[in-house]
């Protein structure tokens, strides 16, 4: 997969200056310089276990035994996982499902909180802090705790819902709602896209306001024709980013759950099945085949992203179309 | 900071407005937070029995009981809690920015490529990366050695979390290229623009950086679990799971207390941090 | 990959693939090698023991005082101490042995000793029983089989359980309600709770579809069992009785709602019904009891689970293994063989894993006991223990957690009225098969 528009050199630069070649090379060599480190880390630690997990995923490997006693079973892992794990297939609609409905969500949440609080006013900074609390939470067995007591038979929601005569559900521990209970929770530490959209808000220059308000335009139209394009690259890495954690959503499906995906695998979401593949099945090999694959249909939605972004992300580098 | 935007809307209505809703979002997103503290200082019955906000018993003692269970007081995984997590932000920072000019700003051969690679480094689920991890580490000699942090600090420093990379790539490409190209033609090398254009820029990516690395370190728990083996090496979120073994005993309510306890830190770091973004870069960095 | 699963004859394939493994590998398997070497007697007469095991505080500081009691004893070993609460601990474990590097003594149960063993893991222990430096001749014989994986004795039971049915006390004399006996028929108990449940206003015990324990015990009843050495012991027949068993206690209102029952189907103490006040009897294990009592201020009771208690049977509630490439055996033979039988050891470490397994030491364990709910822990097991029938069950294969998991799903299919009792034991009976690899 490829970045398309970043790939592509500009067409030549309209004045043919001197030395042109020279700096070439030279920018070639300062490219290599600047990554080395992260290339270093690549060749030195990254790669090795992602290639070993592709050649797991072409054994039979548990944990418990060396590597090099993974015995060769072909695309075996592969096949079963399409053609004989139901558990797959349903892992695979829970993802799906979480994704479509939690990342949009999460978005809206984190853009509409970072515009309220894009503002010089007292307590600002509080506030920025307090919307952030939930998101410092992380995943961790307290955190599991206050959400089944929110969410359950008897929790606050449940109460709060009673106030209004609405006799509540048991969401948790119902497998039509618990989903619902999980998507609500990663919504609800929308904390990480805000702070970005933040910071991409710092960088529109005011300048870009001022000469609309002379102009005369309208709030909407600002934010319509100035706040979104110049976002816009923002936007679009929180999008990808999201996409991403959203599909690979695992801590909050673990700790709700207990580790198991319940009630009935209503939150087995495709990255806890494979740990639960892979972790408390043993059965590595398996679950690095699942992982090859989230990793290519993932990949594939990623190049969607990127080269739709073509149209809408506006870049002030200038560097495509 | 003077926004167009404010002026639009009537005089004083729009704040008071805005502040009110503000504070109903703040209301409702904080209500589990402070059933948190509610439940950290309820007794152990009470915890498993009372789903309520207000303890019946009150029972602050919680807290003395957390912090010093063990062998080595709560403070000192605190303690290393923030070395690690300090010590990732600093790697992070340093080391993805290096990769994100080269990749955001130059041109070089393959440089699609690698940043489809880096890209694509993001998408493996880390689950299938902890034992081959595992083993390339300690065949490194890492794990288990006299400094037990280096499986968790070396990555960061080598621009491995790709994510970070990503962050400021996307960033940089909000940095008008007239800016370089106006800094060619005074002759600076990619290396001057680097210092004297681009580092300063980078200041919202960078601080976002840094929040993002110091709060996700300090909430990991996989790896720190796997790589430290001696309570007294123990990071905070190691140890917030000494107090609950679901098999025997669990200490809910100095677990609640310690777990409350440790977020005050990545709070504080965020305030602090949070700051930096407020100032911005906008009204004296773009005119360069 | 692609040229190396096409191309070439299949010998050349699979020599491609060697090297391919070789290749990925090798540098790893160097250096793994390189740190290990030296065995026991080189090390100068110093020995470190690595040791790890998940539980509470309370468990750390006794295991702490008895390994320290080994050391004074024998001033040449020291111990590399590694402790957890048990989330992630077979995490962690697993990736350890993946590296080589396991510790030399871990703590491990009936859920993955199968899988440790059958992977060679663990320390084949029978020579040490045959030449005296591991004594487990005061062992109860089924709590010493239960530890054989393949004829091969692949941990040392640190505690006994069984299972154990808790009850409210205060809630059923509150009611004045009578309290259950061991021995009553599945049909007397679910009357039984059926009564409380119409009386007390809460539901009278915790559906048990989903606790394997229980089904386990019903189907020995039934002379079958959970399993026939690598194979299930049951079949549809028997899933469909036991799932229309508890459906019909539903209908009965024996139980609670079905989301209750979720709660409950957690394995933590804290969250079973008895503790939140949600049922009156909980499913458990005989040693959960006084642990359960310190999260509720109701007195509790306990007791056989309902019909033919003769069946049931002394479990491990856990091991220590020693692990077969460790480069001390001997010396962490000898620490597990302290920590079982030495009756200074013991009496520290008390009855924090289960009874003790020795039984000389538990009698003198069980005088000096102090807390109620101990005593009677202790009381109720004596009195099983000495009715326990001839033919214990085997530890269970390979996929036993899976089986486990797969229970729970399944059931709670039935509790929510997604299945009927015929369509889930039929799921059941195929998703067992397939976790333990039967045919």
């Amino acid at each position: 997969m490829t970045a398309s528009t970043l790939t592509r050199d500009p067409a030549a630069p309209a004045a043919h200056r001197p030395g042109r070649r020279v700096r070439r090379r030279r920018e070639n060599l300062a490219g290599y310089v600047f990554l080395s480190p992260w290339l270093l880390g690549l060749l030195g630690i990254t790669a090795v276990p992602m290639l070993i997990s592709l050649y797991l995923s072409f054994t039979d490997y548990s944990p418990l035994i060396s590597l090099s006693d993974a015995s060769w079973v072909g695309f075996d892992n592969y096949r079963r996982m399409f053609t004989a794990d139901q558990s797959y297939w349903h892992a695979v609609t829970v993802t799906i499902t979480f994704a479509l409905v939690a990342v949009p969500l999460k978005l809206a949440a984190a853009l509409g909180v970072a515009l309220l609080l894009n503002r010089t006013m007292r307590g600002i900074s509080v506030f920025r802090g307090l919307f952030y609390l939930p998101s410092l939470l992380g995943g961790s067995v307290a955190l599991a705790i206050v959400w089944v007591s929110m969410f359950n038979r008897e929790g606050a929601f449940n109460s709060f819902l009673a106030l209004f005569g609405i006799e509540g559900l048991p969401w948790v521990n119902d497998p039509d709602w618990a989903l619902y209970t999980l998507i609500l929770l990663a919504v609800w530490q929308f904390g990480a896209p805000m702070v970005i959209f933040l910071a991409g808000l710092k960088q529109v220059p005011v300048e870009l306001y001022e000469a609309a308000s002379v102009d005369g335009a309208s709030a909407w139209r600002k934010f319509a024709h100035i706040t979104l394009p110049m976002l816009s690259p923002v936007i679009f890495f929180n999008l990808v980013l999201e996409t991403i954690n959203g599909f690979q959503g695992f801590t909050s499906a673990f700790v709700l759950s207990n580790g198991t995906g319940g009630p009935v695998d209503s939150t087995l979401m495709y990255t806890l099945n494979l740990y639960i593949k892979g972790f408390v099945e043993l059965d590595m090999g398996y679950a690095s085949a699942m992982a090859w694959v989230f990793l290519l249909v993932i990949g594939a939605i990623t190049v969607l992203l990127f080269s739709t972004g073509r149209f809408w992300v506006h870049y002030s580098d200038n560097e495509e179309r | 900071m003077s926004s167009a935007a404010d002026r639009a809307a009537p005089p004083n209505r729009g704040p008071l407005v805005r502040f009110l809703v503000l504070l109903v979002i703040v209301a409702v997103v904080l209500y589990p937070l402070i059933w948190m503290i509610g439940t950290s200082v309820k007794s152990p019955q009470e915890i498993v029995s009372n789903i309520g906000l207000i303890p019946e018993k009150f029972t602050p003692g919680n807290f003395a009981e957390g912090w010093t269970k063990f062998d080595v007081s709560f403070g000192r995984f605190f303690l290393n809690s923030a070395l690690v997590s300090l010590l990732t932000v600093l790697g992070n920072t340093i080391s993805c920015l290096l990769a994100a000019y080269a990749l955001g700003r130059l041109r070089f051969r393959l440089r699609g490529v690698w940043f489809a690679v880096m890209i694509g480094t993001l998408l493996l689920p880390g689950h299938v990366l902890i034992i081959p991890q595992y083993i390339l580490f300690r065949t490194l000699g890492w794990v288990g050695g006299d400094w037990p942090y280096l499986p968790l600090l070396v990555p960061a420093f080598l621009a491995t979390e790709a994510f970070f990379v990503f962050l400021i790539v996307q960033f940089m490409r909000g940095i008008p290229r007239e800016l370089d190209e106006a800094a060619v033609i005074d002759g600076a090398s990619p290396y001057g623009i680097f210092r004297h254009v681009i580092l300063p820029l980078s200041r919202p990516a960078l601080v976002t950086t840094a929040i993002f690395s110091f709060i996700w370190t300090w909430n990991d728990f996989f790896r720190q679990l796997v790589f430290l083996s001696e309570l007294k090496d123990y990071t905070a979120p190691v140890a917030l799971t000494l107090f609950i073994d679901s098999t025997s005993e669990s200490a809910v309510g100095p677990m609640f207390a310690m777990s409350l306890l440790s977020l005050i830190p990545v709070f504080l770091f965020f305030v602090a941090f949070q700051r930096l973004l407020v100032e911005g870069i906008n009204t004296s960095g773009l005119k360069g | 990959m692609e040229p190396i699963t096409r191309g070439g004859t299949p010998a050349q394939r699979t020599t491609r693939r060697r090297l391919l493994a070789a290749a990925l590998t090798v540098p790893l398997l160097l250096g793994a090698a390189a740190c290990g070497g030296d065995d026991d007697a080189s090390s100068g007469g110093k020995t470190e023991l690595s040791i790890f095991w998940w539980g509470a505080e309370k468990r750390a500081e006794l295991t702490d005082q008895a390994l320290a009691l080994y050391t004074q004893k024998h001033p040449d070993v020291t111990f590399k101490k590694t402790w957890q609460g048990n989330q992630g601990y077979f995490d962690k474990l697993a990736t350890l042995t993946a590296g080589g590097n396991a510790p030399d003594i871990f703590q491990i149960d009936d859920n993955y000793i199968s899988e440790y063993a059958g992977r060679g893991v663990t320390l084949d222990l029978t020579p040490y029983t045959q030449d005296g430096k591991l004594d487990v001749s005061k062992f109860p014989e089924s709590l010493r089989k239960y530890g054989e994986v393949d004829g091969k004795l692949a941990g040392v039971a640190m505690g006994e359980n069984t299972q154990g049915l808790v009850y409210n006390k205060t809630l059923l004399e509150k009611f004045k309600l009578p309290e259950p006996k061991t021995g009553m028929s599945w049909e007397e108990f679910i009357n039984w709770a059926a009564d409380v449940s119409k009386k007390a206003k809460l539901p009278g015990t915790q559906d048990a579809s989903a606790v394997y324990q229980a089904l386990w015990v019903f189907l020995r009843q039934n002379g079958k069992d959970l399993y026939a050495g690598k194979q299930l012991g049951f079949d549809e027949a028997d899933m469909t009785k036991w799932f229309t068993l508890w459906k019909d206690a539903r209908a009965k209102g024996a139980t609670p709602t079905p989301d209750v029952i979720h709660e409950g189907n957690a394995s933590d103490v804290s969250k079973q019904l008895i503790v939140t006040g949600k049922a009156g009897t909980s499913w458990v294990w005989t040693n959960q009891m006084p642990e359960l009592k310190k999260n509720t201020e109701d007195e509790l009771g306990l007791m056989a689970y309902p019909g033919d208690s003769k069946v049931q049977w002394a479990r491990a509630s856990l091991y220590f293994s020693a692990f077969r490439g460790s480069k001390h055996k001997d010396t962490a033979v000898d620490v597990i063989n302290f920590l079982a039988n030495d009756p200074e050891a013991a009496k520290i470490l008390g009855t924090d894993r289960g009874l003790p397994p020795n039984t000389d030491i538990r009698k003198q364990i069980a005088a000096t006991v102090t807390d109620p709910n101990m005593k009677q822990t202790i009381a109720v097991q004596d009195e099983l223990g000495k009715q326990f029938g001839p033919n214990p069950p085997t530890v269970p294969p390979q996929g036993h957690s899976k089986v486990r998991s797969e229970l729970v799903r399944v059931a709670e299919e039935v509790v929510y009225g997604r299945q009927t009792p015929e369509q889930a034991a039929a799921a059941y009976v195929a998703a067992a098969k397939a976790a333990i690899g039967a045919s």
